[in-house]
């Protein structure tokens, strides 16, 4: 394999084998043997999780512990008849989905999974190291409310349309707690770039988690009503009145918004590990005690690529636990929590990092 | 019967109101109810009920047959209580035709309108909780549910259409070992009740979806006719349990539940109190347990004097369900007239909603604790 | 002080999610139909079942239908063994379509033991066409694969 590799770089030259080459194949790895995977499986985890929360077994019929149900789902979506509306905008109609999927998949390419490789050989475990990643993320995640508002606009119907506005009115509330939530991390690591911010936890001896965990839960509950998850999950509840945006979509279209939907919580939690919770460090990584914790005994990068796996799935059973036990916010309180109470706890701990910060 | 037809009223702003449907066909409305909404915007300006989905003319069918034969037509009114609309109908025509229930079989009914109402309150927490958006008290309750529905499966042989008393007395007597499993679910119950509430009760967002939403005074509950928790929650300590007693209930001590501020979240701790004391109704009960017959001395044909009529309530778990019957001298009832207490509580509807947000809505539909079969009947 | 610490530190919230991660480990309520089934009780009133041996023709079921489902026909005849009339049953159809299974008909029936009795503990009665199982006629209701006797026995 590494020969292969080398072959390659020698061949297209090296410029282009680390401009282009490299970060393709390494996108393609991701995507399909990583993310699309990951979130396909995600959809069984949380309909077993929510199971066993609720003293059932989940699905269990299609395969050992029901780990077909995802490849049933996604056969079932594909061949359901694609209904668009007569009266809908067709290429806005088309459009939504994407724009909903495709931001989050992109900043999947600047998160670090794993320490940069210290050798020429060994590929780094992330895509990019952008200079300017944490801006990147933030900017991005904010395309994914044209999505919606184009999804319920182009349904053609008041219901969906009024549900598109409610939820991207609740998305773009939170949108503000969330950045600033992140600024705090970014104060201590004096860098935007997530690689950056990982290295100094690790030379700082402690997660971002401890020092900022005020920013650390805004940004969680943020995050949460980022991807329209219980308890904010008001846009997508049926048992309110208006059914929400994705009711006119059906098939892979659906699909789409419910991968996106999930692909969203991967991409909160993976840059809610990576600012706060070490990214792919293990805990205390500079105390000598505790160095077998590194895992030294295993390839450059898997160990790191283990943690930061470990932790992300903390936080994913973190979610689906919140939506097996919470009711659900009203829509009005809901704005409440991001305005009046998040906003200023934000602003709060901007200020207070920044004076700790000058003072020290 | 529809609304009067008015034309949308100019709100603020030059914009209009909306009429909507809250359909027959919806996830919330615990039945075929369909609601016809004025909103402006998010509030709620007026909302008008609109009911007879269900109705199966069940009234008209008690004239038919005579009266033994019309129990189990009374289990399919309020069908998640089954065995209190069976005690309303069979005391009536006790009360019509003179008949004298033997005590054994008048704590076997005080049991089994008991262990209902903690089955009838656990299926209306679990609704009502699934509408404001917590999954987990429904399979929780659900698997008491499971427990008492096997009790009653034991007993009289059917789950949910109970079919398990006569005028006169009980068919069957319990089976052997029915008390001591009985006596099993009723100490472990209390705990599992802490647990809904430890779910619940304390939740900073259900108290802020269920405080102030609803509410309803008790001079506006009294003028409509509310029984049952609704009225409690306002704040009257009506129980027909203790005002009127009928059965065992004078011989067994419990306490009213009553909270005064007339909300959602009142109501909730009504109906959560109601079923711890219900569980202590049903412990003395089974330590109380007469000896005797279970059938009292009926003639063969059970025939209404000419001319007579009778009206027996008793407290369901909905509030007061009443069976007003008319005899003229043959086996079958002349008229027989049911006072439901969800149609009675779905008059207030519009007064608790009015004004309120949409998602709210949703809420009070759930504490008012409707069941389409009675209201349509 | 209490009520405020708890309003910042959300222990309220973090009871709820105690409850439910609690509820992880505890026995699952799941019945894996059909590898497992609920066994019904004693007094299950399932499928009806007919005796016709022990059957009498009072009609007292059907008159006792709350829906008047039962349809029994029967004629005189002459026994040539013992010489005297007896009862013969020509239909004894019942309506599966329309039944209850409230048990009256069980109730009414005179015969010691009974000759239609519901505690068959069949509850499965599904077809995949329309046109079977409407009408449950005599011979059908006799070779019904349930417990042949009908005892008080204890639960448990």
């Amino acid at each position: 394999m590494p020969g292969l590799l080398e072959a390659l770089r020698d061949a297209v030259g090296p410029a282009l084998f680390y401009g282009a080459v490299s970060p393709v194949l390494k996108i393609a790895v991701l995507l399909f043997l990583g993310v699309l995977p990951l979130i396909s499986y995600l959809t069984l985890a949380e309909r077993k999780i929510l199971g066993f929360l609720q003293v059932r077994t989940g699905p269990n019929r299609v395969g050992p512990w029901g780990l077909l149900q995802p490849i049933a789902d996604v056969l079932k979506l594909l061949v359901k008849e694609d209904v668009i509306p007569n009266q809908a905008v067709r290429w806005a109609f088309v459009l939504g989905p994407c724009l909903v999927v495709a931001p989050a998949f992109i900043i999947l390419g600047v998160i670090p999974f794993g320490p940069p490789s210290g050798s020429e050989g060994a590929p780094s475990l992330f895509i990019a190291d952008v200079n300017v990643a944490l801006l990147f993320v933030i900017a991005t995640a904010t395309i994914g409310v044209y999505g919606l508002i184009i999804g319920g606009w182009a349904s053609n119907s008041k219901f969906s349309l009024l549900g598109g506005l409610r939820s991207a009115a609740q998305m773009i509330s939170y949108e503000v707690p969330q950045g600033l939530a992140l600024v705090g991390p970014l104060l201590l690591a004096g860098s935007m770039s997530l690689v950056d911010i990982v290295e100094v936890q690790r030379d700082g001896r402690l997660w971002f988690f401890v020092p900022q965990f005020v920013a650390f839960f805004i940004y969680m509950v943020a995050g949460v009503a980022e991807s329209n998850r219980n308890p904010f999950d008001l846009p997508e509840a049926e048992s309110e009145l208006v059914a929400g945006y994705h009711t006119e979509y059906s098939g892979m279209r659906f699909a789409l918004f419910f991968l996106g939907e999930y692909a969203n919580m991967i991409v909160v939690s993976a840059v809610a590990v990576t600012l706060f919770l070490g990214g792919w460090l293990p805990p205390f990584p500079s105390v000598e005690a505790l160095s077998f914790l590194h895992l030294s005994f295993l390839p450059a990068g898997l160990a790191g690529l283990l943690w930061f796996s470990a932790k992300l799935s903390v936080f994913l059973f973190v979610y689906i636990w919140f939506r097996g036990t919470f009711p659900r916010y009203r829509f009005d309180q809901l704005m409440d929590l991001g305005w009046k109470w998040l906003i200023p706890l934000a602003l709060a701990n901007i200020l207070l990092t920044g004076l700790l910060k000058l003072l020290t | 019967m529809e609304p009067p037809q008015t034309s949308p009223r100019q709100t603020l702003l030059g914009l209009e109101e909306m009429e909507l449907n809250f359909g027959p066909q919806h996830p919330s409305t615990h039945g075929v109810l369909r609601l016809k909404l004025r909103v402006d915007g998010e509030r709620i300006v007026d909302c008008y009920p609109i009911i007879g989905y269900l109705h199966r003319g069940t009234e008209k069918l008690f004239e038919l047959h005579p009266f033994f034969q019309n129990v189990p037509h009374t289990d399919r009114m309020d069908y998640v209580a089954a065995a209190t609309n069976n005690l309303a109908y069979v005391g009536a025509v006790e009360k019509l035709c003179g008949l004298v229930v033997p005590p054994r079989a008048r704590y076997i009914r005080t049991l089994l309108s008991e262990l209902q109402r903690i089955s009838s309150h656990l299926l209306w927490l679990a609704t009502h909780a699934i509408d404001i958006g917590a999954m987990t008290p429904f399979f929780y309750t659900f698997r008491e549910r499971e427990l008492i529905l096997d009790l009653f499966e034991q007993y009289c042989g059917a789950r949910l259409t109970l079919n398990c008393m006569r005028p006169g007395g009980q068919p069957y007597d319990l089976p052997a070992g029915w008390v001591e499993l009985c006596r099993e679910f009723v100490e472990d119950f209390p705990s599992k009740v802490d647990e809904y509430e430890g779910l619940l009760t304390e939740n900073r967002i259900w108290k802020k979806r269920t405080v102030g939403v609803g509410v309803l005074s008790a001079e506006t509950a009294l003028e409509y006719g509310v029984t049952g928790p609704m009225l409690r929650g306002s704040g009257v300590a009506w129980d027909l349990r203790k005002a009127e007693p009928y059965d065992a209930y004078p011989e067994v001590e419990f306490d009213i539940a009553v909270r005064h501020n007339g909300d959602t979240y009142d109501r909730y701790l009504v109906r959560m109190d109601e079923m711890r004391q219900a569980a202590r109704i049903i412990t003395q009960c089974l330590d109380q347990l007469p000896e005797g017959p279970i059938m009292a001395k009926r003639p063969r044909v059970l025939k209404a004097p000419k001319a007579s009529e009778a009206y027996y309530a008793i407290e369901g778990p909905k509030g007061e369900i009443g069976f007003y019957i008319v005899g003229d001298g043959t086996p079958n009832p002349h008229r027989c007239r049911v006072r439901p207490p969800s149609f009675m509580n779905l008059q207030v509807l519009p007064e608790m909603v009015r004004g309120d947000l949409v998602s709210d809505l949703v809420a009070v539909i759930g504490t008012t604790d409707i069941v389409l079969g009675e209201v349509d009947r | 002080m209490k009520k405020f610490l708890d309003r910042i530190m959300l222990l309220d919230l973090f009871a709820g999610l105690g409850i439910t991660f609690k509820a992880i480990f505890k026995k699952k309520v799941t019945v894996q139909y059909p590898e497992e089934r609920k066994e019904p009780a004693h007094r299950f009133r399932g499928m009806f079942r007919l005796d016709e041996e022990r059957c009498i023709k009072c009609t007292l079921c059907a008159r006792d239908c709350p829906i008047d489902i039962i349809y029994i026909d029967w004629h005189q005849e002459l026994n040539p063994e013992t010489n005297k009339k007896e009862k013969v049953l020509d239909r004894f159809d019942i309506d599966v379509q329309r039944c209850m299974f409230c048990g009256l008909c069980e109730e009414a029936c005179p015969t010691e033991p009974k000759s239609i009795w519901l505690t068959s503990k069949t509850y499965e009665l599904a077809t995949y066409e329309r046109w079977q199982n409407l009408y449950v006629d005599m011979d059908e209701l006799q070779d019904w694969q349930v417990r042949p006797e009908y005892t008080d026995e204890e639960i448990a």
